[in-house]
């Protein structure tokens, strides 16, 4: 076993009679894939967390004047802005594959007389959404639409 | 016929402080699934052992055992999937009573708190006797049937409460099995409980603590799939609670 669970993990809603031994964890716990999956996933919030600080400084620094928004932006050609925001990407794309992977089998069954549609249908679904929404982000960015 | 080192973790509360290994050297068949070497261990070697089994063939889920650190139903598993060391635990995240046997009472507890039975809330409001079968069946389509039949085929092996790590850190979460059951009588056309048991599954440590690390899923030797009733349940009591905002709530009681 891989270390002690909590100690009340399972416990019965009354001591039964015999003394028993403490919950374990499994030893599994750092060998599985999935284990090991979703612990990345979770860590990813840390990631945006920082992203909020970030996005919070550019906020005060548009609300200082352009010069202060200037230096900003400058300060963004940092090459640990440019890793942080590589991590950042790769986290989003990470976070967002792993749910549009396990989304399909969170949909009830029905929904009045509706079924949901297959899950490959539901997967280029959301897929299309996000390329569609990413893309017309990037336009707007490049100022190509506004 | 191969030599393999058995390990069985033995625990005895009346002389052990804590649990330990006890290794068996077992003659294996090519044949047997993991139980069967625990049997042998039983039968020619040391009686003293306790474990739970019973139909040995994955359908009463009593033989539910950690093997390698993974839960697996050990009447089910090939031995000669493993090496020559097989490390065969009681399952993990339960209070050990014996040996091999868990304490069940915990599990049976939030098994019990989330209604695992059909509500009719007609039948509450009439006199007994019109249980009869004269009085009429419930009759339900197999497309009906096929909503729910997929969490019904839970064998409560309890692999999945080994799997999950949210039973290991939050003692108060239902977890994965319970929730499957009361999901697949909330999608039973028969039942009319849906919303006692949304009530229960918006409450601490049910359907929301559960962050869908899916582990429960993987190592189901049924295919339940609870992760999928979880997830479901939880889409279930959002829309309950949202509707619950703007229209007045029925009383099932």
């Amino acid at each position: 076993m891989a270390g002690p669970a909590h100690p009340d993990a399972m416990a019965p809603p009354k001591p039964g009679r015999t003394r028993t031994a403490p919950p374990q964890m499994p030893a599994s716990w750092w060998g599985s894939k999935g284990i090991r999956t979703y612990l990345l996933f979770d860590a990813t919030g840390i990631i945006y967390f920082l992203v909020a600080f970030l996005a919070i400084r550019f906020v005060k620094a548009l609300g200082a004047g352009p010069e202060a928004w200037n230096a900003a932006m400058e300060s963004l050609e940092n090459p640990i802005y440019i890793a942080f925001h590589i991590l950042a990407l790769v986290s989003v794309i990470f976070v967002a594959v792993r749910f549009f992977r396990l989304f399909p089998k969170a949909q009830p069954p029905t929904m009045g007389p509706l079924k949901p549609p297959p899950a490959a249908v539901i997967h280029g679904m959301l897929y299309v959404v996000w390329l569609g929404i990413t893309a017309l982000m990037t336009a707007i960015l490049a100022g190509v639409l506004f | 016929m191969a030599e393999k080192t058995i390990i069985i973790t033995r625990f005895d509360p009346d002389r052990d402080e804590k649990p330990r290994k006890q290794e068996y050297p077992v003659p294996c068949d090519d044949s047997w699934k993991v139980r069967d070497a625990v049997n042998f261990i039983k039968d020619e070697i040391d009686p003293t052992i306790s474990y739970r089994w019973s139909c040995r063939m994955a359908v009463c889920g009593s033989c539910g055992m950690m093997v390698n650190g993974e839960p697996k139903l050990t009447c089910k598993v090939a031995l000669s999937d493993y090496g020559d060391r097989v490390d065969i635990e009681p399952l993990a995240n339960f209070p050990i009573v014996r040996d091999l046997v868990i304490e069940l009472d915990g599990f049976m507890h939030k098994f019990e708190s989330v209604k695992p039975w059909i509500i009719r809330a007609k039948e509450k409001a009439e006199d007994k006797a019109s249980r009869h079968p004269e009085k009429g069946t419930f009759n339900q389509s197999a497309e009906e049937l096929l909503n729910f039949k997929q969490f019904s085929m839970c064998i409560n092996c309890m692999l999945c409460y080994s799997a999950c790590p949210v039973v290991a850190n939050e003692p108060d979460f239902l977890g994965p099995a319970a929730i499957a059951l009361g999901h697949r009588y909330n999608l039973d056309s028969r039942d009319e409980g849906t919303e006692e048991r949304l009530e229960i599954f918006r409450g601490e440590g049910t359907v929301f603590s559960c962050s869908y690390a899916n582990e429960c899923s993987e190592v189901c030797p049924k295919n339940v799939d609870p992760a999928a009733a979880i997830n479901q349940a939880k889409f279930s009591a959002v829309i309950d609670w949202a509707k619950g905002l703007v229209l007045p709530r029925g009383d099932t009681q």
